[in-house]
């Protein structure tokens, strides 16, 4: 699935300040339509606060005029054009680009990914405080959005509040690993089972392909080959299951894949030959369309990963201070 | 690359002059150690190891150790079935390189690590504390002892305190942790918040980070109980401090420290490796270090270096006949003296907990560091 391409540092309302003045200067938006904050909002699916903002910012451009009796109307004054109020769901608007799919995702969820990232890189090394002022700053978004995307995490338990109420993040534990492994191995075999038939044949045969070139090459794989593999199987394999509570159960259970990818950064890879064969199993499964034998080849996977990633959560433990994002603070 | 107390100047003095290669000895106490053996590889050839083999292991730091390139390396795989061998099941049970590229017990002709010393510890304290103790049994509760309130000290090395304060905590509260070995995470914030609660207060002098501060503690610093590592005590024997190391009711902590070859090193490197590696196994170094009540893992290479007085008194826990040095050369031990907690196996039989990187490592590290900011 494509995700909106959204994930910039622009603030929301000049993404519909853009949208707007496109449609205003392409003639979609004809001179004299009353453009009535709500309507506006209704018209594009999103929250009147931003439209509002860039209502106002096209007026001061010159592409709109205000009046108190008529609002905000499309074209200057000196148009001369009747200002007319018409259904906006009836014009041909282009709301191509940032804005489709036509409901735009809530702003936190443009950057819980991001955020959630950040995190779970530095929870294997320690404590960090996270700073909602430092994440409003770094994100150009409010408040209001960091507490939606950090109640969300807390949701997950991913971060808590400690007693004086600051935001905390790690240490990843090896029970917080344990309980993830837990959920995993429930959800994730049924979820990639379920997947197998809309799963797209010619992209399998790629996958697979890529496990036997790494299987092959074993001494010289790299962690950024690793990733691409890790992703196949954990990640795209899941896209086009229909159930997207149980898809995205099961994404955010995988922390051994976060405790797995830091030690191939921090440490670097060593032979992954088990890990390896155990993809080339799973992946074998799921081309012959058996859905019973992926479920067991990806538990057995899950299990195997586990224990990996128990054990390298320790040699973790002794690093202090990788790279981390600015509106983390270490603690301990 | 080693920890001060198994690389005393002597030991590096003997080590230059017996092997034909010019040795470089780091030492490095603290965690750093264990860091750059994760991280560099190639920036050690051997590595004296401590409970670490876990994690540089699964670090592929070092690299496995060819039996049939060991003087003695039979020895090794004969006292994995022995009784001796079992009795230090810590040392053996990671220690061959199986089939499968993981470490386990049954023997094979590649190995882990040479197993070269072990021990067990607890706390000392000075003789004259005993009286206020009611001449109660030795116990892991006088380290919290609010009588010894700003005169008692512990390590600040989180693997080993941890499991001492755990230890005292037991003591002292009466609480059970179910794996000392491996504490949970609500048994690390009990033992965490009481030393947080009681270094608040004042109770502890010190936390040390060696042997050498240990020992300054007890001697300038005013403490009466506190963790000692044998080499502390022996120093502070030598100097005439009538002080002891405890046999604990409640058990000891035991530890083990062998050799490791970098996974890095190779050519004339890994053969010089190989040598260090035979010397040690060869028994000077661990009789050496037997004055400071450290035992070997093969005792009967360290026996023919030590005096029949001096094997009497460290492995078999009778009187000293005549005044016992210590590594330096000081004398430590005055005649008619016997050692704490008796004979070798007899001492080893009193280990409650192995020293371990527990699996909640990280977050016990985090809690000990904020015993020590606070």
């Amino acid at each position: 699935m494509e995700r909106p391409s959204l994930a910039t540092n622009r603030p929301y309302y000049e993404v519909i300040r853009d949208l707007l003045a496109a449609n205003i200067d392409g003639g979609r938006l004809p001179v004299g339509t009353r453009l009535i904050t709500a309507a506006v909002a209704d018209r594009l699916g999103v929250s009147r606060p931003p439209v509002k903002r860039a209502l106002a910012r096209l007026e001061r451009e010159g592409r709109l005029r205000y009046s108190r009796k008529t609002g905000y109307v499309v074209g200057a004054a000196r148009d001369g054009v009747e200002p007319v109020r018409l259904n906006l769901h009836a014009l041909d608007l282009d709301l191509s680009g940032p804005l489709s799919p036509p409901s735009p995702q809530a702003t936190w969820e443009r950057i819980f990914q991001t955020v959630e990232s950040d995190i779970l890189n530095c929870m294997p090394f320690g404590t960090y405080q996270i700073s909602e002022a430092g994440l409003g700053d770094h994100f150009s978004v409010s408040r209001t959005v960091i507490r939606d995307v950090l109640s969300r995490m807390q949701d997950r338990a991913l971060i808590s509040k400690d007693r004086s109420s600051h935001w905390i993040a790690g240490p990843l534990s090896a029970r917080m690993l344990d309980d993830a492994h837990a959920v995993s191995r429930l959800l994730e075999p049924s979820a990639l089972s379920a997947a197998i038939p809309h799963l797209d044949a010619a992209q399998l045969t790629q996958m697979r392909e890529r496990v036997r070139q790494a299987l092959d090459n074993r001494t010289a794989v790299s962690q950024p080959t690793i990733d691409v593999l890790e992703t196949d199987l954990h990640t795209r394999c899941l896209e086009p299951v229909r159930n997207r509570r149980l898809a995205d159960a099961a994404r955010l259970s995988q922390l051994s894949l976060v405790v797995n990818r830091l030690f191939g950064t921090y440490i670097g890879v060593h032979d992954e030959t088990e890990m390896l064969m155990e993809h080339r199993l799973v992946l074998d499964h799921v081309i012959l369309g058996d859905g019973a034998g992926t479920e067991t080849a990806l538990r057995y996977h899950l299990d195997a990963d586990h224990q990996r990633a128990r054990a390298r959560l320790k040699v973790l433990s002794v690093f202090s201070a990788p790279e981390i994002a600015p509106y983390l603070i270490r603690v301990h | 690359m080693g920890r001060s107390e198994i690389l005393p100047p002597p030991i590096q003095a003997q080590a230059r002059q017996d092997l034909d290669v010019d040795i470089d000895f780091e030492l490095i106490d603290g965690i750093e150690g264990l860091q750059r053996a994760v991280t560099r590889p190639d920036s050690f050839d051997v590595y004296h190891q401590w409970h670490t083999i876990d994690l540089i292991w699964t670090a592929r730091a070092v690299q496995a150790i060819d039996l049939d390139r060991l003087t003695h390396g039979a020895e090794i795989k004969a006292m994995a079935s022995a009784g001796s061998g079992r009795a230090l099941a810590t040392v053996f049970d990671k220690l061959f390189l199986q089939k499968d590229g993981k470490l386990g017990h049954t023997p094979s002709n590649r190995i882990s690590m040479l197993p070269s010393i072990h021990g067990v510890d607890a706390f000392g304290y000075l003789r004259s504390i005993r009286e206020s103790q009611d001449q109660q049994s030795e116990s892991w509760g006088w380290l919290l002892d609010a009588r010894w309130h700003g005169r008692a000290a512990i390590t600040a090395h989180p693997v080993l305190g941890i499991i001492e304060a755990a230890l005292a905590v037991e003591a002292a509260e009466g609480v059970v942790f179910e794996d000392i070995g491996n504490l949970s995470i609500e048994e690390i914030d009990h033992v965490a918040d009481l030393l947080i609660r009681k270094k608040k207060i004042g109770h502890f002098k010190g936390a040390w980070i060696n042997y050498e501060d240990a020992a300054r503690l007890m001697q300038r610093g005013g403490v009466v109980v506190q963790s000692m590592l044998w080499p502390a005590l022996t120093r502070l024997k030598g100097q005439g401090l009538p002080v002891c190391i405890a046999t604990p009711r409640e058990g000891s902590r035991g530890w083990h420290a062998d050799l490791c070859i970098s996974a890095a090193a190779d050519g004339d490197v890994l053969e010089a490796a190989y040598a260090y590696l035979n010397w040690w196994h060869g028994g000077w170094p661990s009789a050496c270090l037997a004055r400071q009540g450290y035992y070997a893992t093969f005792p009967d290479r360290v026996r023919r270096h030590l005096a029949p007085e001096e094997w009497a008194y460290w492995y078999e826990g009778r009187p000293a006949e005549t005044p016992l040095r210590d590594p330096f050369g000081q004398v430590c031990i005055a005649p008619g003296e016997t050692r704490e907690g008796g004979a070798h196996m007899e001492r080893m039989s009193t280990v409650r907990v192995w020293n371990t990187f527990m699996d909640e490592h990280t977050y016990l590290v985090r809690r000990w560091k904020e015993f020590l900011d606070a």
